[in-house]
């Protein structure tokens, strides 16, 4: 099995994604590893959230102190596109993840469909191995 | 002239608040009677497209779940895009307003059609909904003439790459898919060396522009870069994924167009057709509702050979060195995929 050592993490900006970053961070500490947090800029928020990015770099910037990891190991990626898109593109390259992180609920959570779950939509479509953290979070053990 | 549109197209399929709204198809068809067409006018109701239809560029599975995500009463697919219960219903009627068009030109035998629908549909997947897009209402129609062998050219003026349509025709010689767009700027594809897949190779053309791009900067695009590559595809068909959104009042994009320079690209699209009644523009985006009443004006105006412009085309902003990088980009990867295919054995020297 291939090591890990970079793990791209998903983050919408809404709650119940944090924990999902929280638990990408545990897991780079116990690794060594880096962490690269991907949020994807949609259509709407292009136009009518343009402080949106610097927001929310600052709430990770918060998350990674919380979780007492060096910034550096964490890396922001504001990407185009929608998430499930703009999440494997990224992760693809340039950030060449070892593993994808997301968390179970996001914007776009639609009882238990596939369409509109974008934790979902990835695990049909990445090649990269995922993990979906629940909107609770969990310890990477 | 021909519209193809209805009722269902500003009525369902409604998302509070949302830029993707009703009043698009009203703003459309305040633009229409801006041309006092008369007799020259002809509305036309579309027929819904059939799953043998739909299929074609989208998974059997996909229309299945999105038909009961809406029944199940809607919701957010993703943080653009939403459904309502209705929005199967206006989604399919969307993707055969196309078709239609089609029908309709060859019973016709020429005009020009424009297809007045929404939901959107360039940025739909095979498999996906995306970027306020549920069916991709332009590839659908493009499918299904591809299917009884003609030669599809796609042009896409929206703000905005068409992922969806150009990931449809990847591998496909048939269909040309030819996009200007602003770039970085939403989904995030669409650069210059994105050329086609193996089967397709240089059947796709993307001139990515730069925020405040001008409408000369975009025509030359199509003139320098594309144009060639139409020339030797030589099509007998055209379809305009003719989005509005690149206009300088628009709230979602970066681009400074006027309407005035829509009526010059409608002239230059025009001009790339066989012959009468091989014309579809598709609408895409466009959401200033004021805007995208002149540049439709303005833009079927030129079509029927008139020059209503309440603004005149825009000249003198950035990209003109990205029209000459995506030329040479082009040839470069180009050469990249030849060497690739080469290296595979998959081509060999004649």
């Amino acid at each position: 099995m291939a090591m890990i050592r970079t793990i791209a993490v998903g983050f919408d900006g809404s709650p119940d994604a944090e924990p999902a970053v929280r638990w990408a961070i545990d897991l780079a500490k116990q690794i060594a590893g880096e962490v690269a947090v991907v949020h994807a800029i949609g259509l709407l928020e292009h136009a009518a959230q343009p402080g949106m990015v610097a927001q929310l770099e600052e709430t990770v910037r918060g998350l990674s102190q919380e979780r007492g990891i060096e910034s550096a190991r964490v890396h922001w990626h504001p990407v185009d596109g929608d998430p499930c898109s703009a999440l494997m593109r990224a992760a693809s390259a340039p950030i060449a993840a070892d593993l994808i992180v997301v968390g179970s609920r996001g914007q776009g959570a639609h009882s238990g469909l596939l369409l509109g779950s974008t934790s979902l939509e990835l695990a049909e479509h990445t090649a990269i191995p995922l993990v979906i953290v629940p909107m609770g979070g969990t310890d990477p053990g | 002239m021909l519209i193809v549109s209805g009722p269902a197209a500003g009525r369902d399929h409604i998302g509070l608040d949302h830029p993707e709204r009703p009043g698009r198809i009203a703003a459309v068809m305040a633009g229409v009677d801006d041309l006092h067409l008369g007799t020259d006018l002809r509305i036309v109701a579309p027929v819904a497209a059939d799953v043998a239809q739909m299929t074609r560029v989208h998974d059997p599975r996909y229309l299945e779940e999105l038909e009961a995500f809406c029944q199940a009463g809607g919701g957010s697919l993703d943080p653009d895009t939403y459904a309502t219960p209705d929005s199967w219903s206006a989604a399919r009627l969307a993707a055969g307003a196309g078709l239609t068009a089609v029908d309709a030109l060859r019973e016709l035998g020429g005009g020009v059609a424009f297809v007045a629908a929404r939901p959107p549909g360039h940025h739909a997947l095979r498999d996906r909904a995306m970027g306020f897009c549920l069916l991709n209402n332009v590839a659908i129609t493009a499918a299904a003439l591809a299917a009884s062998g003609e030669r599809v050219l796609v042009i896409d003026w929206d703000v905005h790459h068409g992922n969806g349509t150009q990931a449809m025709f990847w591998d496909d010689p048939n269909v040309l898919y030819v996009s200007t767009h602003q770039w970085p700027l939403f989904p995030g594809s669409g650069v210059a060396g994105e050329i086609g897949g193996a089967g397709g190779l240089g059947r796709t053309v993307n001139i990515p522009l730069p925020a405040k791009a001008t409408g000369d900067v975009v025509r030359r695009a199509i003139e320098e870069v594309a144009l060639p590559v139409i020339d030797d595809f030589d099509p007998t068909w055209v379809l305009v994924s003719a989005g509005f959104d690149g206009h300088r009042d628009d709230p979602l994009a970066d681009l400074a167009l006027s309407s005035g320079d829509f009526a010059d690209l409608a002239r230059l699209v025009a001009g790339f057709a066989p012959g009468p009644g091989r014309l579809v523009l598709f609408l895409e985006g466009g959401y200033d509702l004021e805007a995208l009443r002149m540049s439709v004006a303005t833009t079927l105006g030129a079509l029927l050979g008139g020059m209503y412009q309440p603004e005149d085309p825009t000249y003198g902003g950035p990209g003109t060195e990205l029209v000459d990088q995506a030329r040479e980009a082009r040839i470069v990867a180009h050469r990249q995929a030849l060497d690739l295919a080469f290296s595979q054995g998959r081509v060999q020297w004649p």
